[in-house]
C-alpha cells in the first residue's frame, strides 16, 4: 500500500522506486508526527504535575505532612489497598481464567456484568453498594451479626474499592489468561502434568505479565478510588478523601501534599509492574 | 503394542480406524488434508473423546466406549505428541523445556546424548525465542524422548521446513523412534516422508483406512483407483485403449488379499464401468517393453522441464496421461510410445484387478 501514501501520481513504472523511496519518506513523517503527538500527550500529562511541584514549596509540604495525624490517610489507603489486591488476587484470577477458559456456562451474562461493572460512573456504584451492603439490608444484617458495618468504616473503604478495581482486573486478567497458547497446555498435560500443575507451570507464568499489568492498574484504581468510598466510606479518609475534605476546608495549598503524596504512592507499583511485564514479554517472543 | 479401533465423529463424515502398531514399529498414516488423520493422533492421545471403539497401548486400556467404560486422561496416558508447532514452553530454557515430564530432569545422560546426537548440545541454556524453526523442532523431539512415552505420534512433525532439513530430520526421527522399541505413528499428506520413515503405510481417505501396505507396495499396488490416485497416478487409461482384451481384466478376481476400500466405489464414478490402467509419472519407459508392463502410444500435447527431468501430456485413448522421462519428449503433436511399467489395471467399482502382467499371462 506504499504507493497510496504518494498520491498514485506516478505511473506504474515508477512502481519500483515508489517501494524503495516512498515508504522511507512516509516513515520518517509519520515518526515526525508520531514523536509530536507523544508530545502532546506528555504536555498534557506532565504539565499540571509540574505546576503541581512549582506550586507547593518544600517548606509547605513538609509542614504539610508533619501535622499530627499527616500520615493517617496515605497508611489507611495503603492498607486498604493491599487489602483490595489480596482479595482481588484470590477472587479474580480464577473468575478471569474461568472466563478466558470458557468454563463458565453462559459466559456472556458474566462478562456482561463485569462491563456493566465497568462503565458504571463510581458515584452510582457508591449508591448502589448502600442499597447493597448499608445497615438496612440483608448483607448489612449480617455484617451487623459478626459486630461488623460495611458503612463509614474500614471494611466499607475496602469493599468501596474492590467495587471500583474488580472489572479492571478481571478484564485485564481474561486477557492474559486468552493470551496463552491452549496448545502449550495440551503440550504439558501430555507430557504428564494433571490440570493443577499444568496451571501451575506453563498458564500462569505464561499470563503473569498480563496479570500483573492488569494488578497495576487496579492498584491504581484503588488507590485513587474516589466516587464510591465518598458515599458508604467517608470515613476513615484515604488519601483521595484527605485532598478533598482539605480542598473543602482549607483550600489548595494544603491539598497539595496530599496530591503529591498520593502520585508518589499511587505510580511507583504500575510503573514497574509495566516495565517487568514489557521485559517478561519480550523475553517470550524473542 | 499399539491398538486402536476407533470411530471419531466429525462433521462431513465419521473417522474409523483400525490399527495395530507393534513395539519398534513404525506406521504412517497417509492421506491427502482433510482425511481425518489427525483425529485419529487426537484420539489416541485422549484430546478428542472417540465416539465409539477402544484404545490400548502395552497392555493398558486408554478408552473404552462399551462397559465397563474407560477413559484415561490425557496426562495419564504416557502417550507422547509431536505437533507440527513445536510448542516449547516460551518461559523456559531449553534445558527445562528437555526436563518438563516427570522425571526428565533427572535423565542427565540420557538428555546429554539426546542433546549431542541432535545437534542441541550448545543450545541447552538459550531460550526458545532465541531458536531457529529447525532447532526448536529439535529440542521438542528431544523433550518427547525424554518423557519416556509408551508410544510416539508425529503429527506432520516437519512440514514447515525446507525440504533438506526436513530430510534430515526424519531420518533422525526415524533412527532415534527406532531405538526406543516403542510403537510409533507419523501422519505425512506426502507420500515420500511417509515412505522415509515408515515400515508400514496406512493410507487414509475421507476417514476410512482404504490400505494398509509396505511403503514400496502402496505405490506398485494400490488397492483401488482412489488408492492410485493418492499414491501419485496421474493417468487412468482404458484398458480397451492399452491394447489389452477388456474382458480379460474384468473377468479377473478382486486381487491378493486386498480389501475393497469404501472409497474406491464413489470416487471412481463414471470411469468404474471399463477396466482401466493406471500410469505413475515416474513408473514409464520410453519405447515398446511388453515384457514390464502396459506399451501405450499417443501424440503429445504439452511437454516441460521439470526438475531434472522433462514431463510430457500425451493423450491415449482419449485420456491425457502425465509421464516423467529422463530425456526430452518429442515435440508437441508427434507420436510417442513407451511403457507403464507394471501399471496396475482396476475394475468395477475402481479396485484393484490385477497387474498387466498377469492379465497378459
Amino acid at each position: 500500500m506504499s504507493w497510496a501514501a504518494d498520491g498514485g501520481a506516478f505511473g506504474p513504472s515508477a512502481a519500483g522506486d515508489t517501494a524503495r523511496y516512498g515508504p522511507r519518506r512516509v516513515r520518517s513523517v509519520s515518526s515526525a508526527l508520531s514523536v509530536a503527538g507523544a508530545g502532546v500527550i506528555w504536555l498534557a500529562l506532565l504539565g499540571p504535575v509540574i505546576a503541581l511541584l512549582a506550586h507547593s514549596s518544600p517548606h509547605a509540604i513538609v509542614s504539610g505532612l508533619s501535622a499530627p495525624g499527616a500520615l493517617g490517610p496515605l497508611v489507611v489507603s495503603l492498607e486498604s489497598g493491599a487489602l483490595t489486591l489480596a482479595v482481588l488476587l484470590v477472587l479474580g484470577t480464577p473468575l478471569g481464567w474461568l472466563l478466558a477458559a470458557g468454563k463458565l456456562p453462559v459466559p456472556r451474562i458474566w462478562e456482561a456484568g463485569i462491563l456493566a461493572m465497568l462503565l458504571l460512573p463510581p458515584l452510582v456504584i457508591g449508591l448502589l453498594l448502600v442499597f447493597m451492603v448499608g445497615p438496612d439490608t440483608p448483607a448489612g444484617a449480617l455484617l451487623g451479626s459478626l459486630h461488623l458495618s460495611a458503612t463509614n468504616t474500614f471494611l466499607a473503604l475496602v469493599v468501596a474499592e474492590v467495587y471500583e478495581a474488580a472489572p479492571y482486573y478481571v478484564v485485564g486478567a481474561q486477557a492474559a489468561f486468552s493470551g496463552v497458547d491452549p496448545r502449550l497446555e495440551d503440550q504439558a498435560a501430555l507430557l504428564g502434568d494433571p490440570p493443577l500443575r499444568v496451571l501451575r507451570r506453563v498458564t500462569l507464568p505464561l499470563a503473569a505479565p498480563g496479570l500483573a499489568t492488569a494488578l497495576a492498574v487496579a492498584w491504581a484504581r484503588a488507590m485513587g478510588a474516589f466516587g464510591a468510598v465518598i458515599i458508604i466510606a467517608y470515613h476513615p479518609y484515604g488519601l483521595p478523601l484527605q485532598i478533598w475534605t482539605s480542598l473543602q476546608e482549607t483550600g489548595l495549598p494544603s491539598a497539595l501534599p496530599f496530591a503529591l503524596v498520593l502520585l508518589v504512592v499511587a505510580l511507583p507499583l504500575p510503573l514497574a509492574a509495566y516495565c517487568w511485564s514489557a521485559r517478561a514479554r519480550r523475553r517470550h517472543r524473542g | 503394542m499399539l491398538d486402536v479401533d476407533i470411530e471419531v465423529d466429525r462433521r462431513e463424515f465419521t473417522v474409523a480406524a483400525r490399527l495395530s502398531v507393534a513395539p519398534g514399529e513404525k506406521l504412517a498414516l497417509f492421506g491427502p488434508s482433510g482425511a481425518g488423520k489427525t483425529t485419529v493422533l487426537e484420539a489416541i492421545a485422549g484430546l478428542v473423546p472417540p465416539k465409539r471403539g477402544r484404545i490400548a497401548v502395552a497392555g493398558r486400556t486408554l478408552t473404552r466406549t462399551e462397559r465397563p467404560r474407560r477413559s484415561v486422561p490425557p496426562w495419564r496416558r504416557r502417550v507422547g505428541l509431536l505437533r507440527q508447532q513445536p510448542a516449547l514452553f516460551p518461559h523456559l530454557s531449553v534445558r527445562q523445556n528437555l526436563g518438563y515430564a516427570p522425571g526428565a530432569a533427572a535423565r542427565v545422560t540420557e538428555m546429554a546424548d539426546l542433546a549431542r546426537q541432535l545437534g542441541i548440545e550448545g543450545l541447552l541454556d538459550a531460550r526458545p525465542a532465541a531458536l531457529s524453526g529447525g532447532q526448536a523442532h529439535r529440542v521438542a523431539l528431544a523433550r518427547l524422548l525424554l518423557a519416556h512415552c509408551d508410544a510416539l505420534l508425529l503429527d506432520e512433525p516437519y512440514t514447515g521446513l525446507d525440504p533438506g532439513s526436513r530430510r534430515q530430520l526424519t531420518a533422525l526421527l526415524r533412527d532415534l523412534v527406532s531405538a526406543r522399541h516403542v510403537p510409533a505413528v507419523l501422519v505425512a499428506h506426502e507420500l515420500a516422508e511417509a515412505q522415509a520413515f515408515a515400515d508400514q503405510i496406512a493410507v487414509l481417505d475421507r476417514g476410512a483406512v482404504v490400505q494398509v501396505a509396505p511403503p514400496d507396495e502402496v505405490v506398485l499396488r494400490p488397492a483401488s483407483r482412489r488408492v492410485a490416485e493418492l499414491v501419485g497416478y496421474r493417468g487412468f487409461v482404458p484398458v480397451a485403449a492399452a491394447g489389452l482384451p477388456p474382458s480379460a481384466a474384468a473377468a479377473g478376481e478382486p486381487g491378493n488379499g486386498v480389501r475393497r476400500g469404501p472409497a474406491g466405489a464413489p470416487a471412481a464414478g463414471a470411469a468404474a464401468a471399463l477396466p482401466v490402467a493406471g500410469v505413475h509419472p515416474e513408473r514409464v519407459r520410453t519405447g515398446a517393453h511388453p515384457g514390464d508392463g502396459i506399451v501405450l502410444s499417443g501424440p503429445v500435447l504439452a511437454s516441460r522441464a521439470s526438475g531434472a527431468a522433462w514431463e510430457a501430456d500425451i493423450s491415449v485413448g482419449g485420456t491425457v496421461v502425465c509421464c516423467r522421462f529422463p530425456g526430452r519428449p518429442p515435440g508437441v503433436g508427434e507420436r510417442l510410445t513407451f511403457t507403464a511399467v507394471g501399471a496396475p489395471v482396476f475394475g468395477d467399482g475402481g479396485r484393484l484387478v490385477r497387474h498387466a502382467e498377469e492379465v497378459r499371462a
